[in-house]
């Protein structure tokens, strides 16, 4: 019985095969596809295949799937490293080069044309008030501090290969390059923790006002030997505390982003970000290279504001009248030395 | 001099990511590191496509150029290598790269990510050729033994070419003719701005 | 100028502070991108690492033929 089963299933299933060709020939002849080398199934794997041109009209870069665990690199194609590498190696270091010389030569030429500003003078001359107290003193220079090497270390990344790798050979250039981005990664901390601690300490004196206005229209006594009115801050330094603020800020968040990669941005966000933080660096030590110059050789009398903190009183007042009338409406008794503030560093 | 390139029929791949386990093993790249990597296109839909994807060693390489200490240099046969002594982990070529070859033994932050570490094209390094020491930073030189990248070698489905880029874009043109079809030498346009004509 | 010193000495202290929270929240590639199939132990850091002699056959198997990466394993040993 059980082999009479078997039998007849193996003759119908020999049937049908038998019979199928012959029931699908009409198919066949209908269909020139299956002609020989050609795709049996009838499918046409060119229009259906993706390619490349299709999917770069759809989206800026090809992203598929990746069996690997590191997820980031199922990206196959992200073609705007070019334009990255065109603005870093054809455009940067010109852009660098003219802002950096540029307030170089800048700053030359007005300390040609003008020299040292000078300040006449006075009976008050001698006696001394104190303009920053120690604490002042010590967020800015830990922030200054910061600021050069950060500075030297950062260009280190666009002209180090240029200028300094051929004096000193790769390998010595790799060791130096090495702590270089070192010192950047790591000094970038106390430097944002410097420019917020500024930030707090000094906004309440930088608050634009209409004085700032006529010193702007009065040419900051820059030009010309009148020094015009001004509180704590005049409008020059109010624009060095904002410009600190908020170059200080883009730095910071731009360098965080490039730090951490993929924290929040994708490749081409940190494509951008490293293009905007080159950018704002250069300006940023365009600004502070003016900064420095005005702070000392270019004009007398203002170092010693950062540097023992306390300044002539007649440069005081010239430089900031409004500020010495204040500081001496306080206690009403002349300059003031100890007293108010804490006994100052030295 | 040959100028060396990869060239992946995406018509061919079937995905199986022997590329990535002999790369893996010919070099002894540590877990989590993957010289190349096997993308799937348009993953379950009709016309899907697999592409083994790796270090394309572009002319004008967008790593090598953007480089703060130039440790890239290229080779007689247009291989893009680099210096791991030079190195200084930086990451801007991984911001540059447009093929995401650039892998860091850390993940974490760019401050202490260490050495970059890619596709060597199986040539090593600035060491002396199958040095020891050579060996120990980028893995095995085959193209000093007169060997082709192992991944390509030994692709089964011959998916996988690399060689000389004449060569290569030959024996794909033909291909494509043979069978009609062809979905194009991925990554060519943005790697060596040109692409296999056909 | 003693401002100035502790400047310094506070830039110093806080760029090590932030070194050591920056290193520390490091992982490894492997330790990163173990599936949980996968038992990393102890991969060379860089490739094959400092003891390999390039002879297969003098080649140390016993101990330090690799690398050996610090940090933690992957994943603990499945007993």
């Amino acid at each position: 019985m059980r082999r009479a089963v078997t039998l007849l299933s193996t003759l119908v299933v020999g049937t049908t095969l038998l019979a199928a060709p012959a029931a699908f020939a009409p198919a066949r002849a209908q269909n020139p596809i299956t002609q020989d080398g050609q795709n049996p199934m009838g499918a046409k794997p060119t229009a259906d295949s993706v390619n490349e041109e299709f999917l770069f009209k759809n989206a800026d870069k090809i992203t598929g799937r990746v069996s690997i665990p590191d997820k980031k690199s199922a990206n196959l194609i992200q073609p705007q490293g070019r334009e990255y590498q065109s603005f870093r190696e054809r455009y940067l270091p010109w852009i660098g080069a003219a802002f950096i010389l540029g307030m170089i030569a800048a700053l030359g030429a007005f300390f040609l044309w003008r020299g040292r500003i000078l300040t006449d003078d006075t009976q008050e001359s001698g006696r001394k008030i104190l303009r920053f107290n120690a604490f002042e003193r010590f967020t800015h220079w830990m922030t200054a501090v910061c600021f050069i090497i950060l500075s030297l270390s950062g260009l280190n990344y666009i002209f180090g290969k240029r200028l300094l790798m051929p004096l000193i050979g790769p390998e010595a250039f790799g060791a130096l390059a090495q702590w270089a981005k070192y010192s950047h990664v790591y000094l970038a901390w106390p430097f944002m923790f410097g420019v917020a601690m500024m930030f707090v300490v000094w906004i309440k004196d930088n608050i634009p006002n209409r004085i700032d206005w006529a010193w702007i229209k009065a040419g900051g006594g820059f030009i010309g030997k009148k020094h015009p009115h001004a509180a704590r801050f005049n409008a020059g330094q109010k624009g060095v505390f904002w410009m600190v603020a908020g170059f200080g800020a883009a730095m910071g968040v731009t360098g965080l982003m490039m730090l951490f990669p993929f924290a929040l941005l994708d490749i081409n966000g940190m494509q951008v970000m490293q293009v905007i933080h080159a950018l704002i660096g250069i300006t940023f030590i365009a600004g502070i290279l003016a900064h420095i110059y005005i702070g000392t050789l270019g004009m007398k009398g203002a170092y010693d504001a950062m540097g023992s903190g306390k300044v002539d009183l007649a440069w005081a007042r010239a430089h900031h009248d409004l500020w010495v009338e204040k500081e001496q409406a306080k206690t009403a008794s002349g300059p003031q030395l100890g007293g108010r503030h804490p006994a100052p560093a030295e | 001099m040959a100028r060396m390139k990869f060239l992946c029929d995406a018509d061919r791949c079937i995905e199986c990511n022997a590329c990535v386990t002999a790369c893996k093993n010919e070099h002894e790249v540590p877990w989590g590191i993957n010289r190349r990597r096997v993308v799937t296109l348009n993953d379950g839909k009709p016309g899907e496509r697999s592409v083994s994807m790796a270090c394309m060693h572009c002319t004008d390489a967008p790593c090598a150029s953007v480089c703060p200490v130039n440790c890239f240099y290229t080779t007689a046969d247009a291989v893009v290598l680099h210096s791991k002594d030079i190195c200084i982990g930086c990451g801007y070529c991984f911001y540059a790269c447009p093929f995401g070859a650039p892998q860091y033994p850390r993940v974490g932050n760019f401050g202490s990510r260490g050495k970059m570490d890619k596709c060597t094209y199986c040539s090593g390094g600035p060491e002396p050729d199958l040095s020891v020491a050579e060996y120990e930073k980028y893995g095995s030189n085959r193209l000093a033994e007169g060997k082709l990248p192992l991944c390509a070698e030994m692709c089964s489905t011959k998916a996988l070419l690399a060689g000389d880029g004449e060569m290569i874009a030959e024996i794909y043109k033909q291909r494509v003719i043979k069978r009609g079809y062809g979905s194009g030498a991925w990554g060519w346009k943005t790697a060596y701005r040109e692409t296999v004509a056909i | 100028m003693k401002a100035f010193i502790v400047a310094v000495v506070a830039a110093i202290g806080l760029a090590v502070a932030a070194m050591y929270a920056l290193t520390s929240n490091q992982r490894f590639a492997y330790q990163a991108f173990a599936t949980t199939g996968a038992r990393v132990s102890e991969p060379g850091t860089n490739l094959v690492g400092e003891k390999w002699t390039g002879d297969p056959n003098t080649n140390d198997k016993s101990e330090s033929a690799h690398g050996k990466a610090t940090g933690e394993p992957s994943h603990p040993k499945r007993s």
